[in-house]
Formats: structure tokens, C-alpha cells, sequence
């Protein structure tokens, strides 16, 4: 991995933590679905992935949309309800999309976007492309039957698909123990024959190299594999729902930030310094001020757009 | 010159034009596949997809695992990456099982992308009773009528089989495509020319002035029995086979019962919320009150048992006391309850 390569994920994953945090300091956007604590595996898992291939995700999809590149004015505009927006602000949280930079999109109902993405991939596979399909998915989702069938005909048909499993170990309140019954999560994808791994989903270097060799086979033809990532979830389920883990739980989870940790790695690689370090901050404190900007001077959709793009 | 006419058309069976459609349209367009339970060699349930393993190959005519739900979904994706897939599923009562991606996903992609991605899938189904028993029997289409963004077809007639599923697949947005059991060893006549019969017309099929009866898929021949059994006691009944449930035709519906003012609706699903309350509905809103009626199978589930399915699905007896019923009181709907007609015949 290049020096170029370490530093760019750390300014992605800045760029996430500081764009959920000033959306979440707005009241005007209903609610929201952060992945703070969970940047490591939407920015690994993309530093993998090129134009060609397609991300798909559950809702909680700021994060992944961020990695994947899209204009972080255009994702602010689509999550303040902006005509600006990636979606012309009608898709709103949980349903970006923005196929044209390789992220199919969103879609909110869990596990909703897993049989959808294995479309995609036969798509690709039918038409001879050598893209490959990234489906992140929640440890809430590994537990939908939709999941389980289409790992099945991923498998059966040998499509080119990641199936990424971002375990941040909560079902909104429930815990991962209490509603699953696999030992791992991968174990799932075991089932089905496919190479799969659980990891350190907090390593944002360990995912992209985990990530990066997987989609180098499965692009070779070798066929599906699953990942499972262990991260942590430092809010709660969403920016209105109540937290229901201890100011210690809290505190220790924190501890373990995913962005804190690439800082250290860099900092002993002799890569990164205080200054370049406050270079990045300001960086994306500026984009992320320029993405409010840019939202905020833009329009709400008329009244009319109710009834267009429906048929 | 002999004096002899043209031959314009074939006699094929319902399950023939379902075949011919998708030869056709899999010929003219290679990002038409199939994908389904037995779809392949097998020719599909009720052999309509005969052929089509033999000429297309397993790559388009893909048969999948019992999922209707990944079906479903699978099918939706491909749809919105570029593909224009066909999903079979086999029974509609299992349509449910893959209600989560069509209505979903499938249904609101183009809204919730703003315009960026449609899903242009047609899911074929076969409904209705034929001895299959509770969950194999159901007629659920009016569900599907109420989601925006999709498209709900039902022919009753091998030549609206053929031009729909046609056009279902040069839509845009996802399309469920209805046929029924009992249709599939039905023959008819169908334009040896390629044609397409156009999404959102229904069909005059019968003249008539004394009444209207709105009807769709099966019960269309229902209602063309139950008209001649009118006729004989000088009942002049106008029958409409819908063809598109979703979006309906008003026009030639309105029309229709303005000239004759009273309106039957048969279909064999529930009436509760059924397809012919939603025509009911529509009607007074266009005409204002004007006599009218629904008749549909009773509120319990189709039994298996030939009795016990006979007693719950309209037949043509029971279209003709509708229809007489509802003439015999003007201005007023029916009073009596379906169960009536069960209770006259006994």
C-alpha cells in the first residue's frame, strides 16, 4: 500500500466522522443513521473497489457513499431534503444512490439490497463486464432469509459478489449474541461454500487488504466470498433513538476509534506528522462546510415532484 | 385470384402464446432471460416455456432454487443494472414471499432515485383455482393495484396473452403478468404478424345495452356465459375484459356504463377491497351513483375439495343472478349477499 493510498484513507475517513458529525448537529433533516466508529470498513472495503464495480448498501449509508467518492455536497443536499441532492432529494437518508460513480445505491429495509445486488452481479456476469459487486451489509441483516437465498444462487451461478457483513454488533438494541446463532457471521457464507473471513473491521489497512485480494479473485471468476467485519457502533441506532449501553461501555468502545488508531499507524510510519494531520482536519472541515453551504443555498423540490419519476 | 381471405392469424393454445411471446422478444433483444423454478428443460409448470431451453440455452432460461424472494429480488436488480428479465413465479399465492424487492425496490426505484435507475422486470404468475388448494388457488391482484409505480396485466385470451406479455417487456418499469390455471389449455386466435397490445386498454368484448360487467383473466369467459344465459331471458349485457389492472382503462369503463347504466363487477378474487370495488369506486367518481354491484368468491379460503371449491368461485349461474338482481333494483345496489345465490342453488 502507498504512502498515497495510507493517507487518502485516513482523510476519507476524517471526511465521514466530520460530515455525520455536522449533520447531526442539524435538527432539520427528521433523523439520521451515522456509522461513526464504522469508517474503517466502508473506507477499506472501497479502496478496494474501481470504477467499474458497484457498491450496494443498508441504510446506514453515509459512510460508504463518502468512501465511494460521491460530491459530499450532493449526498448533504439528498439528506437535507435538497433538489441538489444525488436522488433530487427524493430518496432522502437511506436510499443514496449515485450508479454513476459505482455506488448502485441504498435501500433502507435490512437486508432488503442483498438479492438486489446479486441482480446486479448477474447482470455483469451476462454482459461480460469484469466489474464486481460490493453488497455491505449490517449484522441485523444476518438474520433476514433473503440473505441466506441469495448466497445460495450467488453461489450456484458464480457471481462476482462481496458480501460484506459491517458487524457493529447491535440490531438497534439487540445485541448481535441475543438474535444470532452462527458462532461467527462468516460461518454463514462457509454454508454456502465460499471463501470467508472474519475480521478486525476497526484496521482500516486490514480491510483494504483483505477486501482488496478478495475482489481480485471473485473479479477473476472465482466466484462470491464473505467478510465479516467486527466494528463498533459509537452512537446510537440513529440520531433520535435512545442509547442503551453504559457511559463505560461507551468510553471503552471509544477508545477503540478506527480513525485515532490509522493516525497512530501513520505517525510510527514516519507518514504523517501534527501538521499534516491539522492539514487533513481543516481540509475536511472546510468540504464539509462547503457541503452545508452548498445545501443550504439549494432548493427544496416543488410540490409537483411528488408526482414525477413515479411510472 | 381465388376468393378465398387472407390468413392473418393461427389458432394456438394460451400457453403457446406465452412461448411465442418470449421467443420473439428474446430474439429481437438479448437482455431478455428468464429466471424461475423449472423454467429450463422442464418448459416451465404448464409447458409455456417449451422451447425456449433448446433455442436460448441455460444461460437465458435460468432455472433457479424454490426463492421467490431472491427471485424476485434478483430479478429486480438485474433489471435496474441494464437487464430486461422475466421471473416466473409459479403460483401468485407465493408472490408474497418476493413482495419485499417488487414493491420495495422495484416500485419506487425510479421515484427514489429521482430518475437515475428503473427496473424494467416483468414477474409472470399464474393464479386462480383449478383443485390446488388454499395457498395454490388465490386471485390477489388487487393487492398489487395500489402500488405506485407498477403495472398489473391479466389476459384472458391467448391473443391478449401474447400482445401483453409483449409489451410488458418494452416497458420500463416493472410489470406483473397474470395468467390463470385454467387458461392454459385455452385456444384462440393470434395475429401471425407480430403485434403488441398496448398496456392500460381494456376490451369491449361483448356488445350490450341492459348492463355492464367488468371482468378480467378466467372469469372474462365466466362472463361471456353468464351474458348468453342473459341474453335467453332478454338481458342485453355489455362485457368488458379489463386486460390492465393497473393502470385501469376509465375511459372505455365509463363509457361503457354511462350507456348502460348499471355496472356487475366479476372477478375471482376477494370483493373486499377488490379489483371491482376499486372500478366501482372510480365509476361513481366519473358518473356519479349509478346501480352497480360486485361479485367475487365468498370470504373464506379455496379449498382443494372439488365441492368446497365450486361453492366458494362465481360461476355463470351466479353472474346471471347478479346481473338479473341488480336490475331488478334501480338506483339501489344489490341487498343480497352473494352467499344467497350459494343458498338459491342448494
Amino acid at each position: 500500500m502507498t504512502v498515497l493510498e495510507r493517507t487518502r484513507m485516513l482523510r476519507s475517513m476524517m471526511l465521514i466522522r466530520a460530515f455525520e458529525e455536522a449533520l447531526a448537529r442539524r435538527k432539520d433533516h427528521g433523523f439520521q443513521l451515522l456509522s461513526s466508529g464504522e469508517e474503517a470498513v466502508a473506507v477499506g472495503l472501497c479502496s478496494a473497489l474501481t470504477s467499474r464495480d458497484q457498491l450496494l448498501t443498508g441504510g446506514r449509508s453515509i459512510g460508504p457513499a463518502l468512501a465511494r467518492g460521491l460530491a459530499p455536497e450532493r449526498v448533504m443536499a439528498e439528506l437535507l431534503g435538497r433538489s441538489s441532492g444525488t436522488n433530487r432529494g427524493k430518496g432522502g437518508r437511506g436510499h443514496l444512490a449515485d450508479p454513476r460513480a459505482g455506488f448502485f445505491g441504498a435501500h433502507a429495509v435490512v437486508g432488503g439490497n442483498i438479492s438486489i445486488a446479486v441482480g446486479v452481479a448477474l447482470s455483469m456476469q451476462m454482459s461480460g463486464s469484469n466489474g464486481v459487486v460490493a453488497i455491505l451489509f449490517g449484522d441485523g441483516a444476518s438474520g433476514v432469509g433473503a440473505l441466506h437465498e441469495s448466497l445460495n444462487i450467488a453461489a450456484i451461478w458464480n457471481l462476482p459478489v462481496l458480501f460484506v457483513c459491517n458487524n457493529n454488533q447491535f440490531s438497534v438494541s439487540t445485541p448481535r449474541s441475543a438474535a444470532l446463532a452462527p458462532g461467527k457471521l462468516s460461518d454463514i457464507g462457509l454454508a454456502f461454500k465460499m471463501p470467508s473471513r472474519t475480521i478486525d473491521g476497526m484496521d482500516v489497512e486490514h480491510v483494504a487488504g483483505v477486501a482488496g485480494e478478495a475482489v481480485e479473485k471473485i473479479r477473476a471468476g472465482s466466484g462470491p466470498q464473505f467478510l465479516e467485519c467486527i466494528s463498533h457502533r459509537f452512537c446510537s441506532h440513529s440520531t433520535t433513538a435512545r442509547e442503551t449501553r453504559s457511559r463505560d461501555e461507551l468510553a471503552s468502545i471509544r477508545s477503540l476509534c478506527p480513525i485515532e488508531r490509522h493516525v497512530k499507524g501513520l505517525r510510527a510510519a514516519g507518514i504523517l506528522d501534527s501538521e499534516s494531520e491539522m492539514k487533513l482536519e481543516n481540509e475536511v472541515t472546510e468540504i464539509v462546510a462547503a457541503a452545508l453551504a452548498f445545501a443550504d443555498a439549494s432548493e427544496f423540490p416543488a410540490p409537483t415532484e411528488a408526482l414525477t419519476d413515479v411510472w | 385470384m381465388s376468393g378465398k381471405p387472407a390468413v392473418t392469424t393461427e389458432k394456438i393454445f394460451f400457453r403457446e402464446a406465452i412461448s411465442r411471446a418470449m421467443r420473439e422478444e428474446m430474439r429481437s433483444n438479448d437482455r431478455i432471460f428468464i429466471i424461475g423454478q423449472d423454467v429450463g428443460a422442464f418448459g416451465g409448470s404448464y409447458r409455456e416455456f417449451d422451447g425456449l431451453f433448446g433455442e436460448f440455452g441455460a444461460t437465458r432460461v435460468r432455472d433457479t432454487p424454490v426463492a421467490e424472494a431472491a427471485m424476485i429480488g434478483v430479478g429486480v436488480g438485474a433489471a435496474a443494472a441494464g437487464c430486461r428479465p422475466l421471473v416466473s413465479i409459479t403460483y401468485m399465492d407465493f408472490m408474497m414471499l418476493g413482495f419485499d424487492p417488487l414493491i420495495n425496490y422495484g416500485a419506487k426505484l425510479r421515484y427514489k432515485t429521482g430518475g437515475q435507475l428503473t427496473a424494467p422486470v416483468v414477474v409472470k404468475t399464474t393464479a386462480g383455482a383449478k383443485g390446488q388448494g388454499v395457498a395454490h388457488s388465490q386471485c390477489i391482484e388487487s393487492w398489487l393495484m395500489s402500488v405506485p409505480g407498477l403495472k398489473v396485466v391479466a389476459p384472458s385470451n391467448p391473443a391478449d396473452a401474447y400482445g401483453l406479455l409483449k409489451a410488458a417487456l418494452r416497458e420500463d418499469g416493472p410489470v406483473v403478468f397474470i395468467d390463470h390455471k385454467r387458461l392454459f389449455p385455452v385456444a384462440g386466435e393470434v395475429p401471425l404478424a407480430e403485434t403488441m397490445v398496448p398496456i392500460g386498454h381494456a376490451r369491449v368484448c361483448r356488445a350490450g345495452t341492459d348492463l355492464t360487467i367488468t371482468t378480467h383473466s378466467f372469469m372474462t369467459r365466466v362472463a361471456l356465459e353468464a351474458a348468453k344465459l342473459l341474453q335467453a331471458d332478454g338481458i342485453s349485457a355489455e362485457i368488458i375484459d379489463l386486460r390492465t389492472l393497473a393502470p385501469l382503462d376509465m375511459r372505455t369503463i365509463a363509457d361503457s356504463a354511462r350507456r348502460t347504466g348499471a355496472l356487475l363487477t366479476l372477478e375471482e378474487g376477494q370483493v373486499t377491497c377488490g379489483v371491482g370495488l376499486e372500478v366501482i369506486g372510480r365509476v361513481h367518481e366519473l358518473l356519479g351513483p349509478i346501480p352497480s354491484a360486485r361479485l367475487g368468491a365468498l370470504p373464506a379460503p379455496v379449498s382443494s375439495n372439488r365441492v368446497l371449491e365450486a361453492a366458494c368461485l362465481p360461476d355463470a349461474d351466479r353472474v346471471m343472478n347478479a346481473a338479473k338482481m341488480l336490475l331488478e333494483q334501480p338506483g339501489r345496489p344489490a341487498r343480497r349477499r352473494i352467499a344467497d345465490f350459494v343458498s338459491d342453488r342448494q
